[in-house]
């Protein structure tokens, strides 16, 4: 036990610090990839609802693909794939050399499509949720549609959205291990690393699964949190 | 034309935003290396976060004689030679082999390393009486004969047993060529995942570098464990450990040979696996 401390501790020969960074780096990257998914996911399933054919056909395509292949390809597509297709194209223009996709942005931008088109999905249930009665109640006293949206649209539906987004953001948090492949450093690549150099992999590994579980935890007490807060003033039948 | 010019030059522009993307002048004043960063002792990490091992050292002393800044960068083994194609880095040195499969895909200098391999299994299985006679046998054209000897020799004390070893390695092409029909090969993605499911008793054996064994058997906390069995080298085996570089560099290329075969003929190589490992592991012509 007392080895263990000092092994995970911030002494000289603790590795407290290394794998306090890579949590960090776990938080930076989950997080931008679940805001860039809401991003998109909310986009889609405003095509999927409201967006005439050829966009309701590219955003079935969207989901649909992105949901059905695994997640490592498509990090693989993107950060080794991206980097030769953005190389080519530089040099259709003239420059020499590579063109990369720094690691951050590829790990963070392939996890946030791959959470996108599941939030997507979850922004499409929590609209079918609301009562059509207050839409059309909402239509004949002339709202206009932009008034509509932000007035009864948002607010029901994100309440209805939360307790999915947060399963939603668990997938893209532990999807962020999958990134370690690319070579950015966090929990999973760094708990690998310090397996191999100390040839200690049990504290590490259990070390790495300890942080993850924390992450999920407050996490997931504060999407109960919102979750309450949402629902004040709603009557549960 | 022009406007398909004009649209990737804006695309690689935003990108280039975003993404920090550079493109190096080719006259190698500036190298960026890659290693795994978790193969002690050929490149591990400290708990500062700063790499060390052989190959760390071997890349300084090399940058110097080739007159060049380096830089070196940890990145996961199985992404490597993707990641060096699509030009994330310029060079590799990760303890990796040169082997045919390989020289497919990347280009190697002369080797800086070789050291053969061999089984770890428990003390108390039936494996830890496989014969070791200390000697390296060769699966080059000259060896072969004695090695398929030997290989035929233990095959019977190997039928039906579980051994594991990493994926995508040249001990794996060697278990797949010369054991697959006696033995339940299991692949992992890294040498200390089958160090534990060795230790916890779900295989039989492993088969990996010695170099790397070594250290691992000589754990306190692996007192039960033992290598066992004759060493292999060269062939499938890969022909020693070697620098791996794009096919499109050739200047880089003869820079890194020339350094590699200078640190060999001097006898850095000697001093730093000695260093390193406690033992030589210069490759023997």
């Amino acid at each position: 036990m007392a080895d263990y401390v000092e092994l995970m501790g911030f002494g000289p020969k603790g590795w407290g610090l290394l794998m306090a960074q890579a949590t960090l780096m776990t938080i930076a990257v989950s997080a931008t990839a679940f805001a860039l998914g809401s991003a998109l996911g909310a986009l889609v399933a405003w095509a999927r609802i409201e967006g005439n054919r050829p966009l309701r056909i590219a955003a079935d395509a969207y989901v649909t693909v992105l949901r059905g292949i695994p997640d490592l390809l498509v990090i693989y597509l993107l950060y080794f794939g991206g980097s030769q297709a953005l190389t080519a194209l530089a040099h259709l223009v003239g420059a020499k050399g590579f063109v990369g996709v720094n690691a951050f942005a590829a790990g963070a931008i392939a996890v946030g499509i791959i959470s996108g088109a599941y939030q997507s999905e979850v922004f499409r249930g929590a609209f079918a949720a609301i009562a059509r009665g207050e839409l059309e109640a909402a239509r004949s006293v002339g709202m206009s549609r932009p008034l509509l949206f932000r007035r009864i649209i948002v607010p029901q539906a994100l309440r209805f959205a939360i307790p999915g987004l947060g399963n939603v953001w668990q997938l893209a948090l532990k999807e962020s291990a999958l990134i370690s492949v690319v070579g950015l450093t966090e929990i999973l690549r760094q708990a690998q690393v310090g397996a191999g150099s100390t040839r200690q992999p049990f504290e590490f590994f259990i070390t790495a699964a300890a942080l993850y579980l924390v992450l999920s935890t407050i996490s997931g007490l504060g999407f109960q949190r919102a979750e309450a807060l949402g629902m004040r003033g709603v009557r549960r039948s | 034309m022009k406007l398909m010019h004009l649209c990737a030059a804006a695309l690689v522009a935003s990108l280039s935003l975003v993404t920090g993307a550079s493109a190096q002048p080719k006259d190698w004043a500036n190298i960026k290396i890659a290693t795994e960063g978790a193969y002690k002792p050929w490149n591990f990490t400290d708990a500062s976060g700063k790499l060390i091992g052989f190959e760390v050292d071997l890349a300084e002393d090399l940058c110097k004689r080739m007159k060049a800044k380096c830089e070196i960068v940890a990145q996961a083994f199985d992404g490597v030679i993707p990641a060096l194609n699509a030009g994330k880095f310029d060079a590799i040195m990760a303890g990796m082999n040169i082997t045919d499969k390989r020289k497919e895909a990347i280009a190697f200098t002369a080797p800086y390393g070789r050291t053969p391999s061999t089984f770890a299994v428990l003390k108390s299985n039936a494996l830890a009486k496989l014969p070791d006679d200390g000697k390296v046998y060769s699966l080059m054209p000259d060896g072969l004969a004695a090695a398929e000897k030997s290989i035929n020799e233990i095959k019977p004390l190997l039928k039906g047993k579980v051994i594991g070893v990493q994926t995508s390695t040249a001990q794996a092409n060697f278990l797949e060529k010369y054991f697959k029909d006696v033995i339940d090969i299991r692949q992992y993605k890294t040498t200390e995942q089958h160090d534990l499911d060795l230790a916890a008793g779900r295989v039989d054996g492993v088969f990996a570098s010695i170099s790397y064994l070594k250290g691992v058997v000589e754990e306190p906390k692996n007192k039960d464990m033992t290598l066992a069995g004759p060493r292999y080298g060269g062939g499938p085996l890969g022909f020693g450990v070697a620098v791996g570089l794009r096919k499109g560099d050739p200047e880089l290329l003869a820079k890194f040979d020339a350094a590699v075969n200078a640190a060999v003929a001097d006898g850095t190589v000697k001093t730093l696996s000695t260093k390193w490992f406690g033992f030589d592991i210069t490759p023997q012509h």
